[in-house]
């Protein structure tokens, strides 16, 4: 591996068990185990039957979270994944409801998703000079348009086959389907960024796009392909989301770009691209649903829930850049 | 030498927090293990407390909506009354996906009966059902969710009754003929769209209505903001508009602002809370409202607090002619009836808020 310089990727500085405990994920896992604790003082329903049922709408969030980890690493946004996950469910809900199998019409909501990721990739790559949060912007309110389009004057649409999707719903024990899918996703999304070629590229084209270039990533074609990737997940998000409410109408999925973009920079992702994993992002998102639920069972007002999110987002931000000043400060 | 005994002081705490958490993992998993059982446990205990107080839910639309603090006012002080605990849940957002998660949240903690004021009709259908699986009662008030999926919805005002009223104050107030528009709430707001629905099947039933003509119903998604737009998007494309009907509380404070800070000549009515509305409701020009129309939400919610009590005492299930008293209110006792979708009670007629009577209610509510 040594190559002209002589310098190993093996050279790179390994971390320690100290290092890994005193890291942004361990201390995630500590408060995640905190606020299992505090829940469970503060509230007495609170208990794995109970957290496990209210968690599908977050679980069908988590979902978007994988995709939204890569794309910020790449050093770009996507806020239309929220109008994706209303669009997407909509369709579903509307081809199943014209006499489609159900096979057939979870198939189209997920290609619905896709097409829309596919959508935001093409506008995207082919027009760089565009910042992608204005690109996104722009679909976000295309997406939604289309779906409310879609719906009609009564602005909502309930499934009528309602058995056929039970499938998504189906539970092992008290944890739902969807929590498996979850743990796949996540252990293959952080192997392929953390383990891969693919994921070093990544992280190449966030640091710099210029540079990723010369070295021969192509930049734009990984681009597309997270964005595709990422409307391929919303696609999936619609479809729990469909399976949970069966239905789907104009605010299904408002906000859910934010919270994903939220949970991932609690993670240590950096916007800014090139930075964080999706290690401490997938802890945080669990950290997140947890507090939400365990806070929503003390019937704490659900707008001092958001307040203190939002804090603890800022603290997590800050943190890390007041460790930064405090070891040079100590160097000198 | 500093580096070292900051580093060992930090793995102290890091042990320690570990140690806590794994001292505390037992407890957080435990119940886990056996849920089944303590959820049966749960349930032996809400047996015997049946006898006594319970615990009763209501879920509003949104927060900060005064006219669901007072439906929350009056249905505490019922439920409160009679010795039960009131849970109040505001949704983060006016949305059904917010209302889904509150309702997953009361599910959790076992609460007797729910009552909700919904954002979608069809969105609540599965949550509603869960909670019912759990053994709780679920009704409606203000804003109903499908049949199928609560025993008894209160109603505010027959949907028919509120249609006439509102077309016949924009008739009286259009002097017969010509445009009026029509600022709802959101797109897929139940109640609103019943009532348009009415105003619209009157108006075409009738040759009286001929002369007047809808231009448009605008949505102001129940939002200050985006109200005041809609209003001012109005009175631009309709230079010949009369009439704005709001029927809807937010929409119509945020109207009626418009309307005579410009001064305009069109006219509004709706239905408006008194509190809001006092400095708009006048006779002459330089008000806005003439007239407006609101059941007392105070009322609704102390019926929805009976409700809640009768369903839950088994003295109703929720089907035609079951009856149950209101001390506090004046139409009790109040009987189910069926309103051909499902079943129901009428809190009574609107009441109509003019300048003879605002002053009086604006202290109200």
């Amino acid at each position: 591996m040594a190559g002209k310089s002589g310098r190993t990727i093996a050279a790179t500085p390994q971390t320690g068990l100290k290092q890994k405990l005193l890291s942004l994920e361990g201390a995630l896992v500590i408060i995640f185990i905190l606020i299992n604790v505090f829940g469970r003082v503060l509230s007495p329903n609170y208990n794995l039957s109970n957290v496990m049922r209210e968690s599908p709408r977050y679980l069908a969030e988590i979902f978007m979270l994988f995709g939204m980890g890569f794309i910020l690493v790449l050093g770009d946004i996507d806020i239309s994944v929220g109008s994706i996950v209303c669009l997407s469910a909509t369709i579903g809900c509307l081809t199943s409801n014209a006499g489609l199998p159900m096979g057939l019409a979870i198939l189209i909501t997920l290609l619905t998703g896709l097409c829309c990721g596919m959508i935001n990739g093409f506008i995207a790559t082919r027009f760089t000079e565009l910042p992608t949060m204005i690109v996104t912007l722009g679909t976000q309110i295309i997406f939604r348009g289309i779906a409310e389009v879609s719906l009609g004057s009564g602005g909502s649409a309930s499934l009528k086959d309602y058995e056929g999707i039970g499938i998504l719903r189906a539970k092992v024990g008290p944890i739902p389907l969807a929590f498996f899918l979850i743990i796949i996703c996540a252990v293959i999304f952080v192997i392929v960024l953390s383990r891969t070629t693919f994921g070093r590229h990544l992280y190449a084209i966030g640091s710099s796009k210029t540079a990723a270039q010369y070295a021969g990533v192509e930049v734009q074609k990984i681009r597309f392909f997270c964005f595709t990737l990422i409307g391929f997940l919303a696609g999936i998000c619609g479809l729990f989301i469909l399976a949970s409410t069966y239905g789907a109408n104009t605010t299904t999925g408002q906000g859910f770009e934010m919270e994903v973009i939220a949970m991932c920079v609690f993670g240590g992702i950096a916007t800014t691209g090139g930075k964080g994993n999706l290690v401490g992002a997938f802890i945080a998102s669990l950290v997140i649903v947890c507090l939400r639920i365990a806070l929503g069972q003390i019937n704490m007002n659900t707008q001092l829930i958001l307040v203190i999110i939002g804090a603890m987002l800022i603290i997590s931000v800050l943190v890390p850049s007041f460790r930064q000043r405090f070891l040079t400060l100590k160097k000198k | 030498m500093k580096k070292k005994v900051i580093s060992v002081l930090l793995c102290v705490a890091m042990a320690t927090g570990i140690l806590a958490g794994c001292a505390a993992v037992p407890t957080a998993t435990a119940p886990a293990a056996d849920a089944a059982p303590a959820e049966e446990a749960a349930a032996d205990e809400a047996a015997p407390a049946a006898e006594g107080a319970g615990t009763f839910a209501i879920v509003t639309k949104s927060a900060g909506n005064p006219f669901m603090d007072r439906l929350g006012t009056g249905f505490e002080e019922v439920i409160k009354a009679a010795g039960g605990e009131v849970v109040r849940k505001d949704p983060e957002s006016a949305t059904a996906d917010a209302q889904i998660a509150v309702i997953q949240s009361l599910i959790s903690q076992g609460v007797d009966t729910i009552a909700i004021s919904a954002n979608d009709a069809n969105a609540l259908i599965s949550v509603c059902n869960e909670a019912r699986d759990a053994g709780i009662k679920v009704l409606t008030l203000d804003s109903d969710v499908d049949p199928s999926a609560r025993a008894l919805f209160c109603n505010q005002a027959g949907v028919e009754a509120v249609g006439q009223q509102l077309i016949d104050a924009v008739y009286d107030l259009t002097g017969g003929e010509g445009q009026y528009a029509i600022l709802s709430a959101t797109s897929q707001a139940t109640n609103q769209n019943a009532w348009i629905d009415a105003m619209k099947a009157i108006s075409e039933g009738d040759d009286k209505y001929s002369k007047i003509e809808l231009v448009e119903v605008a949505y102001g998604d129940d939002e200050p903001q985006k109200s005041t737009d809609q209003t001012q998007a109005l009175l631009q494309n309709y230079p010949d508009l009369k009439v704005i009907c709001a029927p809807t509380t937010v929409g119509i404070a945020a109207a009626a602002k418009v309307l005579q800070d410009q001064k305009s000549s069109v006219k509004l009515t709706g239905l408006g809370l008194p509190s809001e509305m006092a400095e708009y409701i006048g006779d002459d020009d330089a008000h806005s409202c003439p007239y407006m129309f609101l059941w007392n939400p105070i009322d609704l919610g102390r019926l929805a607090g009976y409700a809640s009590l009768a369903l839950y005492n088994g003295e109703i299930t929720g089907a035609v002619g079951d009856t149950f008293e209101a001390a506090t209110l004046e139409s009790s006792p109040y009987t189910v009836v069926d309103n051909g979708a499902g079943t129901e009670v009428i809190l009574g007629p609107p009441f109509k808020f003019d300048p003879s009577n605002i002053d009086e209610w604006k202290e109200v509510y």
